[in-house]
């Protein structure tokens, strides 16, 4: 019998691992970058959230779509975008993914099917039914999954594309990625419709909820939930619970936080921690393999800043290319 | 104060993956709700005045304060009056467990119980010598009896207000008790099934190949869930002493397979093999090296070669309303005649 307990083999959940590292020392790094203000635009940070778009980009190829939102770093990472253009578009460098003109939240790459991040609230739900609409067409097996927070949630275009989906029975995954807070404003106060899993059934699409802090939880749940889009088993809801370590945006005070919550979040809702614990544990990799992995990524990340503020900037003849995208 | 009554409504059971993998129900934030307010009516009716909720912050509480603005304006008095325990909410098993430790604290008669077989199991692990009365809202609901939520809640309340002696009002049930490497680790209520696979995951269990043993207190071939196996092989009643223990294998390999509803909607082939009666208080040991051990339908536990697993199966572990019996009862002695 084999010793590892886990549904991915060594070598994937040591890729797992990097990318959920990956994306937690990137945003690290932005934060404190970010203070100095050398970075253009906002920035919103997807540390703490990274089993959830880890755990469900392990289980998609290149064909897959995805469509994100203004905290959309993780998803990029996770779906393969390269860090060191994110970090040079983030900078607004020519280098950059986008060739400087998109930002942090208009980060894209359609090689990767990564579809966009995308600074306003909601409207990656509708983008996704037609990559949806375009794999049903072709008949590859290909989903989409869009992303959304729980304030977006509540955007007549999530409720409008929930519909779409159901009824051209699209393999299109709606993924709420549930950190309690619409910026600063709870779910408790702004939510009518309390559950989500509630919300999805009155389209008649079925509606998970899971542990987003717990990597595996996300990638049995979400493995089912593609399978069944691949196989023309139509849209389906996820909602992964988690937390998000830093602010709406950097630069907010959170004062609308209970004392002593991000401490809390750090200390017992880390999903990095709580992935090394049990891959540790069951004796599948050692935290010696875990350390050299973040070494390297500290590394990447840090070579990824250099290059992005030696890079150059779009000069004013670049203005007016690269308007128009062919999908 | 009068006697006090115990509610702990779960809002989140019924959300896991068997929405996808099967077409497992889904009931609303809204439907629970009224659920409770048809409880509370019917323990108003028997004379309750104080009823103690578990705090959650999923909308239940927000439609039961509405419907009770909307009595206070029609002036209808019907409900008793709510308190809620003192707690902070997680939106985990953490509030059911601390919300019952603290009924139980408080005195409640009885505690009323809206959720599945996971979350009746929660209740039992705190609940001590309290009785427990189940309404089913979550995926397998092999537990909790399906019944109008108003009749529990009469039931609950002529119990309540001691209109019915303890010996008729409530019965025994069994457990089972899950010990690894001689630690209590946890317990049962329904069922404890052996798979294959080694991680907690998503909990819920729905592949049969990776079935490898079952442990029921109770089977009934009337439910849904890993207990339907058992009680399709041999029915055995809450009320009997011993329960059943049976060997499963991946169906291929099975001399006997027996097609049953494992969720539901799902209706699979499963390998059967040895069955066997389980008698109260006599440990047995696992055959099976290394997986996960689901209790009551949910996979909790992971172990290996080097756990020394157990399961004891225990009679009157905990007590339930006889609903049943009690309104039998009531008819009788016309107990809910109008004077």
């Amino acid at each position: 019998m084999s010793n590892n307990p886990f549904p991915l083999p060594k070598e994937k959940l040591l890729e797992a691992y990097t990318k959920m590292k990956t994306i937690r020392e990137f945003e690290e790094r932005l934060h404190i970058e970010f203070a100095k203000g050398d970075i253009p635009g906002f920035v919103h940070l997807y540390a703490g959230e990274e089993a959830s778009g880890t755990g469900i980009m392990m289980h998609l190829e290149d064909k897959d779509r995805i469509a994100s939102t203004h905290r959309g770093h993780g998803h990029c990472i996770a779906k393969g975008v390269e860090v060191e253009g994110m970090m040079a578009e983030i900078y607004g460098k020519a280098t950059g993914s986008c060739r400087g003109k998109g930002g942090s939240m208009h980060i894209a790459d359609l090689s990767k099917g990564m579809m966009g991040a995308n600074g306003i609230l909601g409207a990656g739900a509708p983008l996704i039914c037609g990559a949806g609409l375009a794999a049903k067409f072709r008949g590859d097996g290909g989903v989409g999954i869009t992303f959304f927070g729980d304030g977006a949630s509540n955007q007549g275009t999530v409720l409008e594309s929930m519909n779409l989906a159901a009824i051209w029975n699209l393999p299109v995954i709606f993924v709420v990625e549930n950190n309690g807070y619409a910026e600063s404003t709870s779910i408790d106060y702004a939510l009518a419709v309390d559950s989500y899993i509630d919300r999805a059934a009155g389209f008649g699409i079925p509606g998970v909820t899971v542990d987003g802090t717990d990597f595996f939880a996300v990638y049995e749940a979400a493995g089912e939930i593609i399978k069944r889009a691949r196989e023309g088993g139509g849209p389906a809801f996820l909602e992964c619970k988690m937390v998000r370590f830093f602010g709406h945006f950097e630069g907010d005070a959170q004062t609308y936080r209970a004392k002593g919550e991000n401490e809390e979040n750090r200390a017992n809702k880390d999903c990095l921690k709580i992935f090394r614990s049990k891959v540790t544990k069951a004796g599948v990799i050692s935290d010696a393999d875990l350390n050299k992995i973040d070494d390297q990524v500290l590394a990447r990340i840090e070579a990824s800043v250099q290059k992005a503020k030696r890079d150059p900037l779009p000069t004013q003849k670049d203005l007016l290319t690269d308007v128009y995208v062919r999908y | 104060m009068g006697p006090l009554v115990g509610i702990v409504a779960n809002p989140v059971s019924a959300s896991d993956i068997r929405r996808v993998v099967a077409n497992a129900s889904t009931l609303q934030i809204t439907d629970r709700a009224n659920i409770i307010l048809r409880v509370l009516s019917a323990l108003r009716a028997c004379g309750v005045q104080d009823v103690l909720m578990m705090p959650e912050k999923s909308g239940i509480r927000r439609h039961i304060t509405r419907a009770y603005e909307r009595a206070a304006n029609l002036k209808e008095d019907i409900f008793p009056q709510i308190h809620h325990v003192r707690q902070d909410i997680t939106t985990t098993v953490q509030d059911t467990l601390k919300a019952t430790a603290a009924m139980r604290e408080a005195g409640c008669k009885v505690i009323i119980v809206l959720g599945g077989d996971g979350t009746h199991r929660a209740v039992v692990s705190q609940c001590g010598s309290i009785p427990i009365a189940g309404i089913s809202t979550g995926t397998n609901n092999a537990f909790p009896k399906h019944r109008e939520p108003t009749i529990t809640g009469l039931a609950v309340g002529l119990a309540a207000m001691g209109r019915v002696s303890d010996t008729i009002a409530f019965e025994g049930n069994k457990r089972l008790d899950i010990k690894i490497g001689g630690r209590a680790d946890d317990i049962a209520i329904v069922d404890v099934a052996v798979v294959t696979e080694r991680f907690v995951g998503a909990k819920a269990i729905w592949k049969p190949k990776n079935f490898r043993e079952l442990f029921v207190t109770f089977s009934d071939p009337e439910v849904i869930g890993m207990s339907a196996i058992a009680g399709l092989l041999e029915p055995v009643s809450r009320r009997e002493p011993h329960g059943l223990m049976v060997g499963l294998t991946p169906p291929h390999e099975a001399r006997m397979r027996l097609n049953v509803p494992f969720a539901p909607g799902i209706i699979g082939a499963i390998g059967i093999g040895e069955v066997k009666h389980m008698q109260p208080g006599v440990p047995v040991r696992l055959e099976f090296p290394a997986g996960t051990i689901a209790l009551d339908g949910e996979r909790e536990l992971a172990f290996d070669q080097s756990d020394d697993v157990t399961i004891t199966l225990v009679k009157d572990a905990f007590r339930t309303v006889n609903v049943s019996g009690i309104m039998n009862y009531a008819s009788k002695q016309g107990l809910m005649k109008v004077n």
